[in-house]
C-alpha cells in the first residue's frame, strides 16, 4: 500500500477516483492469477503424486489401473501447460473443481469452512485493536515508566509465536484454571483462547503503530492549538489525536488479516477448532491441489478486497489522499 | 511452503508440554477398565482421536489405522481372537480348511442384519470380498489381505468358501482385520462417496452423523447381537459416541483432565505421566499387532551394503537410555522385528549390546579408515554420510527426538546421520527414489506374515506409485523360501519354527534396529468402564463400555 501524493488537479478529480478504482480493481485481478500460479506450481514442485490423493492418500498402493483411470478423470494425463490453462479457465468461469480428498466440490467446502475462520479473524482484530489502543493510551498519558512498561509489553508481544501462545493459554486456562475449554468448538466460550492467541501478537504490533502516531499527533499544532482552547488533557486525545492516529493501524487491518488467516492454521489445530486454515493443512499434506489452490485464492480475495477497501476509506477518512492518484 | 513450519511448532509444542508436565511424577498406575457394579445404559461418551480424520469411513478404501479405530465401533469381521492370538468366532461360526489347503469353507451365524435390514448371509461375504478386491474402491491395505483369495462361492445362504491361489496360513488373521469388515452389500452397491459417507455394518453402533473436520457421531445399534466370542456383558449400553478430531496432543490431554472428552488415543509419554498422578484418569497400554518399531538399515546400496558397517552402526547407537529418559519409562525397548502382541516373535538382546569399541573396530575393517575435520569417517574422500528421513506424521516428538540421540551417539564412531523431517507424502516419494540409508516405518499387520511383507525380496518390487515396503532391502534367497513356507503351512508348531528360523536371518544380518513396539497408549477416564483393546489390532472397542457418573 504506497500511496505517493501528486500535484493536485481538482478538475479531473472524479475521473481520477474512477481511475484509481479501476486500476485497483485490475490489480486485484492480477493478485488474484499470480496466486493461482504460484499454487499450481508450488503444488507440483512438491514430492508426491496428485493421483495418489486421489485414491487415498500418500503410501497407498492403488493398482496400475486405478492410477490410469484417476489421471485421465481429473485430467493430470494432459501436459502440464494444458492443465495449467484448462485451470485458469475453470477459474475464470467460478469453477473450482473436486476436492481429491474430501470427494466434494472446492467451493462447498470453502463455503463450510469460511465462516469458522472469519468470525475468528474478525473477533481476534477487533479484540487487538482494542488491546493495542488501550496500551498506546495508557503509555502516552501516564509517563516514561508507563512508556517503557507500554512499548516493552509490545516488543514481547509481538515475538510471541502462536504455537508456544496457544499451548501456554491451554496450560494456564484450562488444566490449571480451568476457565476456558481447551478444544473449540462452535460456542461462544470456546472461541476465548483461540482469539486471545491470535490478537495478542497483533495487538504489541499494531500497538506500537498507534503509540508512533499518536505521539507524532501530540506534537503536531493542531494538538497544541486544541489545547489553547482549553481542552483537556483526554478530550486532546479522543476527539483529536487519536482519531489522527489511527489511521495507519486502520491502513494496516488489510495486512493484519494476512497474518491472522496464516495464525489459523496453527491455531484451529491447536484448538481443534474447524476452519479453513486446518483444512488447508490437511490439504497440503494430502496433496489436495484443487482444494489447496481454493483455499489461497479465496484468502488472496479477501486480502485484496480489504486492502482496497481500506485505501478507499483512508482517502476519505483523509482529505489529502482525495486528491492523491497512485503511483 | 507453510507446513514444515507448522510441523515444526508443533513439534515444538510437544516439546514445551512435556517440559511443563514432565515434572509431575506418581505411583499410581491405571489398569484397565475391570467393570465394578452393573452397567448402567445410557450417556454419550466423547473420544478425542489424535490420528487424521479418515478421508472416507470405509476402511475397505486405502486401509489405515485411523479408519480401523472408528470402523471397530459399527463393523465387525468374520473371525477375531483371543488374548493369546488364537481365532474365535464372530461373524462366522466354524471354519475349515481343505486337504489340499486351496479352499476354507466358513459357517456363517444365520441371525444378524445389518443396521439398514440387509440380512447378513453368504452373498453378503462374497459382496464384501469382492468390493476390496475391485480396483475401483481402490483398496490397499484389505487388497492385501485377501490377495491370495481367487473367487468367492457361496455352498448355501449360511456357508461361504473361499478359493486360493495358493496355502494361506495367515487368512484367519488377515480376516479379523476391520480392513476387510464385512459390509451391507445393499450399502455397498451405492456410489463410494456415499458409502464413505455412511458405511453400513452389524456393529454395536452405527455412524449417524459426520460433521467433517469437527466429529463423527455414533448411536446405539438398537438390535446388536452379534459380539465375537470373547465379549463379556449384553452391551452395547451407551446412546452415543462422539468421535472427534484434536490434533494436537497437549490439547488432547487438556480436554481429558478437563473432563470434555472421556478417552484420548495417541497419549505421549509426558501426558501418561501426568496422568499416572491422577485418580481419575486411567490407561490402557494396547501394543499394535505386526512389526515392532525399529529402524530399517537399506542394505540395497552402500555404505550398508557392507554388513560390517552395518553391524557397527547398530553396535554405536545408544537406544536404551535414549528411550528412558525421553519415553519416561512408558515404552519397554525391543529387540525383535516383530510386536510383543506377536506369540511368534522371537527376541535377541545381545545382538544389540552397545559397544562403540567395536563398531570402531568394524568400521576399520571396512575400510573406513580416515576421519575428516569434522571427526566423520571416510573412504575414498567420501563421508560416512546416512541420510535418514524421517516422517513427521507417523513418528512422535520423542520419537524423533530419540533420532537425535541415536544421531549424537553414532558420531562418536564416525558416522554422520542426516536427519530430514518430512512430510507423508514427501516421505513415501523419497523412500521410493532409493534416497535413504535409514528409515522408521511402522507397520501393522496381524500375524507374523507381516515378516513376508517387509522382508521378502519381492517386497523390492514396487508398486506403481513407487512404494515397497522391504524397505531393509533384503534379498534372500533361503529367507524368501523360509516365509513362503511359513504363509503356507497351519501347523502351528511348523509355523512357529519356520518364523523363529526366518527372523534369525533378519535379526543376525544387521537389517533392523528394533526399538520399541507401536505405541498405542489410550487415556481415559475413570467414569469410563467396559472398555478394551480388540486382540485384532488393538483398538478399542465400547461394545461394552458404560458411564459410571
Amino acid at each position: 500500500m504506497t500511496l505517493v501524493a501528486v500535484q493536485r488537479s481538482p478538475a479531473r478529480r472524479g475521473g481520477s477516483a474512477a481511475r484509481w478504482l479501476l486500476a485497483r480493481l485490475a490489480g486485484l485481478v492480477g493478485v488474484l492469477w499470480a496466486a493461482a500460479t504460484v499454487t499450481f506450481i508450488a503444488v507440483r514442485l512438491i514430492p508426491g503424486d496428485p493421483a495418489e490423493a486421489i485414491l487415498g492418500g500418500p503410501g497407498s498402493q492403488a493398482s496400475d489401473e486405478a492410477l490410469a483411470a484417476a489421471r485421465e478423470q481429473y485430467g493430470l494425463d494432459q501436459p502440464i501447460v494444458v492443465q495449467y490453462f484448462a485451470q485458469l479457465a475453470r477459474y475464470a468461469m467460478l469453477d473450482f473443481g473436486q476436492s481429491y480428498s474430501l470427494k466434494d466440490s472446492v467451493a462447498a467446502v470453502i463455503g463450510e469452512q469460511l465462516g469458522g475462520t472469519l468470525l475468528l479473524a474478525v473477533l481476534s482484530l477487533a479484540l487487538a485493536g482494542l488491546l493495542a489502543l488501550g496500551v498506546a493510551v495508557f503509555s502516552t498519558r501516564s509517563g516514561r515508566v508507563a512508556a517503557a512498561v507500554g512499548s516493552g509489553l509490545e516488543v514481547v508481544a509481538v515475538a510471541l509465536p502462536h504455537f508456544w501462545l496457544a499451548t501456554s493459554l491451554v496450560l494456564l486456562f484450562s488444566t490449571t484454571l480451568g476457565w476456558f475449554p481447551p478444544i473449540s468448538t462452535r460456542g461462544p466460550e470456546g472461541l476465548v483462547l483461540p482469539v486471545l492467541t491470535l490478537a495478542i501478537p497483533l495487538a504489541g504490533f499494531l500497538g506500537q503503530v498507534m503509540r508512533e502516531s499518536l505521539l507524532d499527533a501530540l506534537s503536531s499544532p493542531f494538538v497544541l492549538s486544541a489545547r489553547l482552547r482549553g481542552e483537556t488533557a483526554s478530550g486532546v486525545i479522543w476527539r483529536h489525536a487519536l482519531r489522527h492516529a489511527a489511521l495507519p493501524a486502520i491502513g494496516l487491518s488489510g495486512w493484519a488479516f494476512g497474518t491472522l488467516v496464516s495464525g489459523a492454521v496453527v491455531v484451529e489445530t491447536v484448538f481443534a477448532r474447524p476452519g479453513l486454515g486446518r483444512t488447508l493443512l490437511s490439504a497440503v499434506q494430502l496433496r489436495d491441489v484443487p482444494l489447496v489452490t481454493g483455499i489461497v485464492l479465496v484468502v488472496a480475495l479477501a486480502y485484496s478486497v480489504l486492502t482496497t477497501a481500506t485505501d478507499v476509506f483512508d482517502r476519505i477518512a483523509d482529505p489529502r489522499l482525495r486528491q492523491a492518484a497512485i503511483a | 511452503m507453510r507446513t514444515p513450519r507448522l510441523t515444526l511448532a508443533l513439534a515444538a509444542v510437544g516439546i514445551s508440554a512435556l517440559a511443563l508436565t514432565g515434572c509431575t511424577t506418581g505411583a499410581d498406575t491405571g489398569d484397565a477398565a475391570a467393570p465394578t457394579g452393573n452397567p448402567v445404559p445410557g450417556g454419550t461418551l466423547t473420544y478425542a482421536s489424535g490420528d487424521a480424520e479418515p478421508t472416507c469411513l470405509d476402511p475397505h478404501v486405502g486401509g489405515n489405522y485411523p479408519q480401523a479405530l472408528v470402523a471397530t465401533q459399527y463393523l465387525e469381521s468374520l473371525v477375531s481372537l483371543d488374548g493369546t492370538g488364537a481365532p474365535i468366532p464372530w461373524l462366522a461360526t466354524s471354519w475349515t480348511e481343505a486337504d489340499d489347503s486351496l479352499s476354507w469353507q466358513f459357517t456363517l451365524r444365520d441371525d444378524v442384519v445389518f443396521s439398514d435390514g440387509t440380512p447378513f448371509n453368504a452373498a453378503a461375504v462374497k459382496a464384501n470380498i469382492e468390493h476390496v478386491q475391485d480396483p475401483a474402491t481402490a483398496s490397499s491395505t484389505g487388497y492385501l489381505a485377501v490377495g491370495k483369495v481367487t473367487s468367492v462361492e457361496e455352498i448355501s445362504d449360511t456357508v461361504v468358501q473361499l478359493n486360493l491361489s495358493s496355502p494361506d496360513s495367515a487368512l484367519l488373521e488377515s480376516l479379523t482385520q476391520p480392513w476387510v469388515a464385512i459390509q451391507s452389500p445393499t450399502a455397498l452397491a451405492r456410489t463410494s462417496d456415499e458409502n464413505c459417507e455412511s458405511p453400513v455394518g452389524t456393529g454395536p453402533f452405527v455412524v449417524s452423523a459426520w460433521d467433517r473436520q469437527n466429529s463423527i457421531t455414533l448411536t446405539r445399534n438398537e438390535h446388536y447381537n452379534s459380539p465375537p466370542a470373547d465379549a463379556e456383558g449384553d452391551g452395547p449400553y451407551l446412546d452415543e459416541i462422539v468421535w472427534r478430531f484434536v490434533p494436537d496432543a497437549a490439547t488432547r490431554y487438556a480436554a481429558l483432565a478437563s473432563g470434555e472428552v472421556d478417552i484420548i488415543d495417541n497419549a505421549q509419554p509426558d501426558a501418561i505421566v501426568a496422568a499416572e498422578s491422577n485418580d481419575a484418569i486411567n490407561e490402557l497400554e494396547a501394543p499394535r499387532p505386526g512389526a515392532s518399531n525399529r529402524i530399517e538399515l537399506n542394505s540395497g546400496k552402500a555404505p550398508f551394503d557392507d554388513e560390517r558397517v552395518r553391524e557397527a552402526f547398530i553396535r554405536s547407537a545408544g537406544v536404551d537410555d535414549g528411550i528412558t529418559s525421553l519415553f519416561f519409562g512408558t515404552a519397554e525397548r525391543s529387540y525383535s522385528a516383530l510386536s510383543s502382541r506377536e506369540a511368534t516373535a522371537v527376541s535377541d538382546p545381545d545382538l544389540f549390546t552397545f559397544d562403540p569399541e567395536e563398531a570402531n573396530t568394524l568400521l576399520d575393517a571396512a575400510g573406513w579408515t580416515t576421519r575428516d575435520a569434522d571427526g566423520y569417517r571416510t573412504k575414498d574422500g567420501e563421508r560416512l554420510t546416512l541420510e535418514f528421513p524421517v516422517s513427521t506424521n507417523q513418528s512422535v516428538p520423542a520419537e524423533q527426538s530419540l533420532f537425535e540421540q541415536i544421531q549424537a551417539t553414532t558420531k562418536e564412531v564416525g558416522f554422520d546421520v542426516v536427519l530430514e523431517p518430512l512430510d507423508l507424502s514427501s516421505w513415501y516419494t523419497v523412500l521410493g527414489a532409493n534416497e535413504y540409508n535409514l528409515v522408521s516405518a511402522p507397520y501393522t499387520k496381524v500375524g507374523p506374515d507381516v515378516l513376508r511383507i517387509l522382508y521378502d525380496s519381492a517386497g523390492l518390487v514396487p508398486a506403481p506409485s513407487g512404494y515397497f515396503a522391504n524397505h531393509s532391502q533384503v534379498s534372500i534367497p533361503e529367507l524368501d523360501e523360509l516365509l513362503t513356507r511359513a504363509s503356507e503351512i497351519t501347523d502351528t508348531a511348523e509355523r512357529t519354527q519356520l518364523y523363529a528360523d526366518a527372523q534369525k536371518i533378519i535379526l543376525d544380518g544387521y537389517y533392523i534396529l528394533p526399538l520399541f513396539d507401536q505405541q498405542n497408549h489410550y487415556l481415559y477416564s475413570s467414569e469410563v468402564e467396559g472398555m478394551r483393546a480388540m486382540p485384532t489390532v488393538s483398538t478399542p472397542t465400547f461394545a461394552e463400555a458404560w458411564l459410571d457418573r
